[in-house]
């Protein structure tokens, strides 16, 4: 079965993401399930657990949560609360919560009420990156190695640490030579591809996931047929996108994601952690202040179109760079940290010449189709 | 037919509670005369008396969008604001505060700033700076943020750690989240003084302070009277006496009023006086209310004998704080990090012993129920106010499981009146009433003391 490589590997390990997971908890390995960007992979890595992100899944109707949550909040936590509760991860030896937003920090808390697990941690992440807030963060990070180290059978030590970070700076900067294989016209991988191979390394174990990032990029590199040319090259930005049926549709209507600025994509893979002694310093800096997601407040700084540049500066040069023509905003409906952010981003991206598609989804495979007309109508218009 | 007109307001039981709108009203008065003296002025969140107290002391006039949201939304004239905020993009989902909020600033803008003549409530002057908060919502920073744009004016955000249940009693881990929010404090100092031009004055924040503490003190007191049966006060009461509390605690008039609240409310309590004619339930109410609508309640109560007896955890001022916390403590800084710290956690042995997260919006209510011989929790999800809602049916869950209270949900929203069924409510209640007899009875048989 895992003679597939490459492309078709990922795609199996898109199908059924936890199935890897399950397959080394039955071999004796721990497994840690961690919710959004914020968690340091590298600190359940380094005491010997297996980490893998929690996904919510599109095509599963939400049942349970609805006595657990409201209507009202984020489909995506929704989901990811909903598929837990029917057992999907009832295999994790550590449950890691994180508060990225209200509706990751609030199902952290649900979850914990309902689902124990041997090992639970709720990782604070502060606000801001203020001095502070990096040194508060830091100490956050100690806590969750102590508790980690608990359940974990072995002992913590700080080498195992910046091995662990090298690791997955070498993932990291296989998952950027990836996406530029997508500067060129047209690009090498399709969105949906991309989105495969993201899902699928977030969920094996990084050494695996290198090797098969590996695989990837030889194998695109020498492909004769990618995803072809089409109408417009796009940028994704905003709330996550986790299944294929999202870029599928936007595909199908003649647009190509060329790059994305989402959670399950650059944002979790864009920037190293770098090499500091004290392997901590350089997590904490990395995971709150390297990482830009507007849930991190960056102080206001100088005047407004300074301000602008300094928290979106980094999407010019990625839309620049990858020379794109529009771009999507995918907001999860209820999702407050893009929601509030949506006329600056906007703006900003209309200023420099690029339109911009709002479009506020219900994370819903059924919900879907009715998109299509105005995919279809955004990619006729920056054709 | 004769129409009869529906009351959108509730009269309110106690006197005091009828006068204190005036606080509100000052705010916004205070607020414009400081801008017209070339004053200082900033808009700030509540921020559960972390920055507030501190921008106050060096001189800035500070004025409320979350209040004023709901002050609009009382006057049933948010409406305009929400519309074109959302014109503007702000998707119709978000916090109705922040809509009402940036659509008022984006008109403010538009004309100049100069208040346009039919803001409501007179409105709110343009500020020197945005005092954002991260205690609670994401709206809370991110709303202000938004709100920067129009105006191009420095938006800050205090921190507030958002600590678990269990990891709250790991060694050193409360010493840490002060330790942090102390030096946070102390950077917002730096950034009042830069942008200021001023020196803090120290000696009029600890005054300030010492002030909140007494008034604070006067509120949970208050509250703790409340427990008293027949209920001497109800929650249409206290959405209108929080005001002072939550706004202008260390404010001499705030204090003094608060004495006046006391006295009467003790008065109540002494001869037995109950806030309404024929108690017959008593109800506890998560989370915000439909501010357009609090006349419903009175209804309830003429109807069924229905006495809100405690409500909205995150409104009230916090049991003092332990003498062991301020033992030798000098830094007013530390003083307030200890303080709010302290309010949003002084729950989380109640949670720990019910296994559960998380503190804030959740176990005040699993003392509460108890504390107040609650017969049921009227459960109000918000259309817009998510971090308020996102709790409300785990608390259901943990009422009936731990406590056998039942609860009743009705929809609504904190500003848009649209959203808010009063008929479907009063169906709910009636029906509701054969539910809290049942659990009453239920919990007699299980030996509960209530
Ligand atoms: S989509 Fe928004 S609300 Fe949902 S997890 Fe992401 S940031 Fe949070
Ligand atoms: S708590 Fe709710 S109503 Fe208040 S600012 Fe936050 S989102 Fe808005």
């Amino acid at each position: 079965m895992n003679e597939l490589k490459g492309l078709a590997r990922a795609a199996q390990i898109y199908l059924d993401p936890q199935q890897r997971a399950r397959e080394l908890k039955a071999e004796g390995k721990k497994i840690a399930g961690y919710l959004c960007c914020y968690p340091p992979v590298e600190i359940m890595t380094a005491l010997g657990y297996v980490p893998i992100r929690i996904l919510g899944d599109m095509n599963e109707p939400i049942t349970e949560a609805d006595a657990y949550l409201p209507t009202v909040m984020c489909a995506f936590y929704r989901s990811i609360l909903d598929v837990a509760m029917k057992g999907r991860y009832d295999f994790l030896d550590a449950f890691i919560g994180a508060h990225a937003c209200d509706g990751a920090e609030r199902v952290s808390y649900i979850w914990r009420s309902y689902l124990k697990s041997p090992c639970s941690f709720y990782l604070d992440v502060p606000h801001s990156n203020h001095a502070a807030a990096i040194d508060f963060f830091k100490v956050q990070l100690n806590y969750l190695k102590d508790e980690l180290e608990k359940t974990s059978g072995c002992n913590f030590s700080q080498e195992a640490l910046r091995e662990a970070v090298k690791l997955y700076n070498k993932q990291r900067s296989l998952v950027r030579s990836l996406y530029k294989l997508n500067r060129q016209d047209p690009p090498l991988v399709s969105g949906s591809e991309m989105l495969q191979v993201m899902v699928s390394i977030m969920c094996i174990p990084a050494e695996e996931g290198n090797s098969l990032l590996e695989e990837v990029i030889e194998e695109v590199s020498n492909r004769s047929a990618g995803p072809g040319q089409k109408k417009g090259r796009i940028l994704i930005w905003g709330s996550l996108i986790d299944n294929i049926a999202m870029t599928k549709l936007i595909e199908d209507c003649g647009l190509n994601i060329v790059i994305d600025d989402t959670a399950i994509g650059t944002r979790s893979f864009w920037v190293d952690v770098d090499e500091t002694s004290d392997p901590f310093e350089g997590l904490a800096v990395r995971y709150l202040d390297k990482i830009v997601c507007p849930r991190t407040f960056r102080d206001t700084k100088g005047t407004r179109s300074e301000d602008l540049d300094n928290r979106f500066k980094y999407l010019k040069i990625m839309a620049k760079e990858w020379n794109v023509n529009g771009v999507y905003f995918n907001i999860i409906r209820n999702c407050d940290i893009h929601g509030y952010e949506i006329p600056e981003v906007r703006d900003y991206f209309e200023d420099i010449g690029i339109p911009v598609l709002v479009i506020e989804q219900d994370y819903s495979t059924t919900a879907l189709e009715p998109l299509r007309t105005r995919f279809q109508a955004f990619a006729e218009n920056i054709g | 037919m004769e129409q009869k007109k529906k009351k959108t307001s509730s009269a309110k039981t106690l006197q005091t509670a009828r006068e204190a709108g005036n606080f509100g009203k000052r705010i916004l008065a205070s607020a414009r005369l400081a801008a017209e003296e070339g004053k200082p002025v900033a808009w700030s969140m509540v921020d559960w008396w972390l920055g507030g107290t501190i921008a106050k002391a060096i001189g800035i006039e500070l004025c409320y969008p979350e209040n004023y949201g709901a002050f609009c939304a009382a006057v049933r004239k948010a409406e305009p604001f929400l519309d074109y905020a959302e014109n503007d993009g702000v998707p119709n989902t978000t916090c109705g505060y922040a809509r009402n909020g940036i659509g008022y600033t984006r008109r403010l803008k538009e004309n100049n700033f100069i208040i346009p003549e039919d803001a409501p409530g007179g409105g709110m002057p343009k500020p020197l700076f945005l005092l954002g908060c991260g205690a609670v919502c994401d709206a809370r920073y991110k709303w202000f943020q938004s709100m920067g744009r129009y105006m191009d004016v420095p938006v800050w955000t205090l921190e507030f750690p958002q600590t678990g249940v269990a990891e709250f009693f790991m060694p050193g881990y409360k010493e840490e989240n002060i330790k942090f929010m102390v030096r946070e404090l102390r950077s917002f100092v730096e950034f009042l003084e830069k942008l200021t031009g001023r020196k803090m004055d120290w000696d009029n924040l600890s005054e300030r302070l010492d002030t909140t503490f007494k008034t604070h003190e006067l509120a949970h007191k208050v509250d703790l009277l409340r427990k008293s049966v027949p209920s001497p006060a109800v929650n249409t009461d206290f959405w209108a006496i929080m005001i002072p509390h939550l706004y202008l605690p260390d404010d001499k008039e705030a204090l003094a009023f608060y004495q006046r609240v006391y006295e009467e409310v003790k008065y109540k309590v002494d001869n037995k006086i109950g806030a309404i004619p024929n108690e017959k339930y008593r109800m506890a109410f998560a989370e915000l209310p439909p501010w357009h609508t609090l006349g419903i309640f009175d209804e309830f109560a003429a109807k069924h004998g229905i006495a809100f007896a405690i409500e909205s955890w995150n409104y009230h001022a916090p049991s003092p704080l332990p003498e062991s916390e301020r033992e030798g403590v000098n830094d007013p800084l530390e003083l307030i990090a200890r303080y709010s710290f302290h309010k949003f956690n002084e729950y989380t042995p109640t949670a720990q012993l019910n296994c559960m997260d998380p503190t804030i919006f959740t176990a005040p209510y699993l003392k509460w129920v108890e504390d107040y011989r609650i017969d049921g929790l009227f459960c109000h999800p918000l259309l817009s106010c998510r971090p308020a809602t996102y709790t409300l049916m785990h608390l259901r869950n943990l009422l009936m499981e731990k406590c056998k209270v039942p609860s009743v949900v009705v929809e609504g929203d904190i500003v848009d009146l649209r959203v808010f069924n009063e008929e479907e409510a009063h169906v709910k209640i009636e029906a509701f009433i054969e539910t809290m007899d049942h659990y009453r009875e239920i919990r007699k048989k299980e030996g509960f003391e209530w």
